[in-house]
């Protein structure tokens, strides 16, 4: 039955557009896959073997390392703080009173419509000046960051949210209702636990983006990975030394936050297919 | 039901268990129901039919405040249902209703779903909430589905833990919104068979279905709705042989 269909499909196919059949897509997206993944490996291996300068790398790790450090700070509190201010910004979306709504509508045009640099801007150079006499706090850039980054993705993670709460269907909100629940409590227990599930993967998405966008903080000087990239290569002319240590730093946390997104995913998996 | 046998029902006065009172429902301009007064009595199982677009699941949805009415009132034994101030949370506590969608809740077992509200909304301790679940599962013949997640079970077997879902917060009616309307064939029967257990029980169920071989068999009255209007009500034996009226012959003419 499924191999008729799938034949008849490819039939269909070649007959159709008479240029690729099924077959000589497989095959043209197998090898240009492959001649790329080829070119980009060699090019790499040439980089490590010839343009990497190892007898460096001792001098400058501990500045990378405390760099890594103050980043993944940065991240945890900038993830912890924008995903719980998303949720509220996504629940205030969907709220159907119109003041509540359109605050947050206009929120998220602001955070979402200028550049996250602009903000950081903002946070960073305006609102010291705003201060009544001399602004109170001195090392204003790592403060900055935060306050920016999660100004700034709670904007995205409500969109998500938003999403999410509007995949529910109608009846389970009824559902839960009918049952005698109010609707705080059936938004807690029905409705937001099947909407983050939702928005998991744009979540986690948006997320990953967070941890990149540390790198814009080397205008204000926080001591963070491109600001450490900056430093080494002005005072040694090598760029490719401290590039593949940058690389490998955000590696390290894009990629298991990658994993831990599909693993929550795993997790609510609920029985099998999707509904 | 004769007056006679309303007074007996007892409960404080002589109200119905459930009573429409010349209630109005607009959708916009649309004037969908049309000044209907009915009465459900106390284990009384009322079946709803007619052509779609009758009016029949507003009113149904009305009865548990998933829709506003504008003029008339609803009463659940003699409490306003329809009043703004009235506590609807705690007046829907006392009505089961079951819909053509199930509805489950899909992040939680079969036996989460049905002690979900006993515990969030009434306080019941996780265990006792258990116990009754369990017993309820074992009711509709699912016990052996306690914890299986809502896509893991065939629609019939959805259906049935949505009845215990309703059932395990006590109600004092039951309302069923074309259950059976989005099952297959094969699967239709036990849900209805379910319902006639209930029936046989004494609950007191307000059904709107298509499924006039149900209705037939277990309703104690028939109600008959066409545009926004009850035409005609009356004992399914007397309706099904002999409607009352031109409406009725009709409608069950386009049935058979």
């Amino acid at each position: 039955m499924a191999d008729s269909y799938a034949d008849a499909s490819a039939d269909a196919n070649a007959v159709a557009d008479g240029f690729f059949d099924d077959q000589t897509l497989k095959y043209l997206g197998v090898g240009l896959s492959s001649l790329f993944a080829l070119g980009v490996g060699l090019l790499l291996l040439y980089i490590l073997a010839t343009q990497v300068d190892y007898g460096l790398i001792p001098t400058i790790l501990p500045q990378f390392l405390r760099a890594y450090g103050l980043v993944l700070g940065i991240v945890v509190t900038g993830s912890v703080l924008s995903v719980s201010a998303g949720i509220f910004v996504g629940l205030a979306r969907v709220s159907k009173t119109r003041i509540t709504s359109g605050l947050a509508a206009i929120y998220v045009q602001f955070f979402r419509g200028t550049p996250l640099l602009f903000q950081i801007f903002v946070v960073y150079f305006g609102i010291p000046t705003l201060w009544p006499g001399t602004f109170p706090v001195q090392d204003w850039g790592i403060p900055t960051a935060i306050i920016a980054l999660t100004l700034n993705h709670a904007a995205y993670v409500g969109e998500a949210v938003r999403g999410g709460i509007g995949a529910v269907h109608d009846g389970q909100m009824e559902a839960a209702r009918s049952l005698g629940m109010g609707y705080v409590q059936a938004m807690r227990e029905v409705v937001i636990p099947q909407a983050w599930r939702n928005a998991l993967a744009a979540v986690g998405n948006d997320q990953i983006i967070l941890v990149k966008d540390t790198s814009l903080l080397t205008v204000i000087a926080v001591p963070e990975l491109i600001q450490q990239f900056r430093s080494v290569n002005s005072a040694t002319f090598d760029p490719w030394t401290p590039l593949v240590l940058v690389a490998i730093a955000y590696l390290s946390i894009t990629i298991p936050m990658g994993r831990l997104v599909e693993y929550l995913e795993e997790r609510s998996d609920w029985g099998g297919e999707s509904q | 039901m004769s007056d006679s046998d309303r007074d007996s029902a007892g409960g404080p006065g002589d109200h119905a268990l459930l009573e429409f009172e010349h209630v109005d429902k607009y959708f916009g301009d649309t004037h969908v129901l049309k000044d209907i007064s009915l009465d459900v009595e106390d284990g009384e199982v009322c079946v709803v039919i007619g052509p779609s677009g009758s009016g029949k699941s507003t009113l149904l949805r009305c009865a548990n405040r998933l829709e506003e009415i504008q003029n008339g009132e609803i009463r659940l034994d003699g409490r306003s249902i329809s009043d703004p101030d009235a506590d609807i949370n705690r007046l829907r506590q006392r009505i089961g209703m079951v819909f053509q969608s199930f509805n489950l809740f899909p992040h939680k077992t079969a036996i989460e779903n049905l002690t979900l509200a006993p515990r969030k909304v009434r306080g019941t301790g996780e265990a006792a909430a258990r116990q009754r679940a369990e017993e309820l599962l074992a009711e509709v013949g699912l016990s052996d589905q306690a914890d299986s997640y809502p896509n893991q079970l065939s629609g019939g077997q959805q259906q049935r833990v949505a009845i215990a879902r309703a059932l395990a917060m006590d109600p004092r009616v039951m309302l069923f919104d074309e259950v059976t309307s989005a099952l297959d064939p094969e699967l239709v029967g036990e849900v209805l068979e379910v319902m006639r257990g209930l029936a046989d029980e004494g609950m007191t169920m307000m059904v709107v279905t298509h499924e006039m071989g149900f209705a037939r068999e277990v309703a104690d009255r028939v109600v008959l709705m066409d545009e926004g209007r009850i035409v005609e009500t009356g004992a399914p034996e007397s309706f099904f042989e002999n409607p009352e009226t031109e409406r009725g012959e009709q409608f069950l003419s386009k049935l058979l």
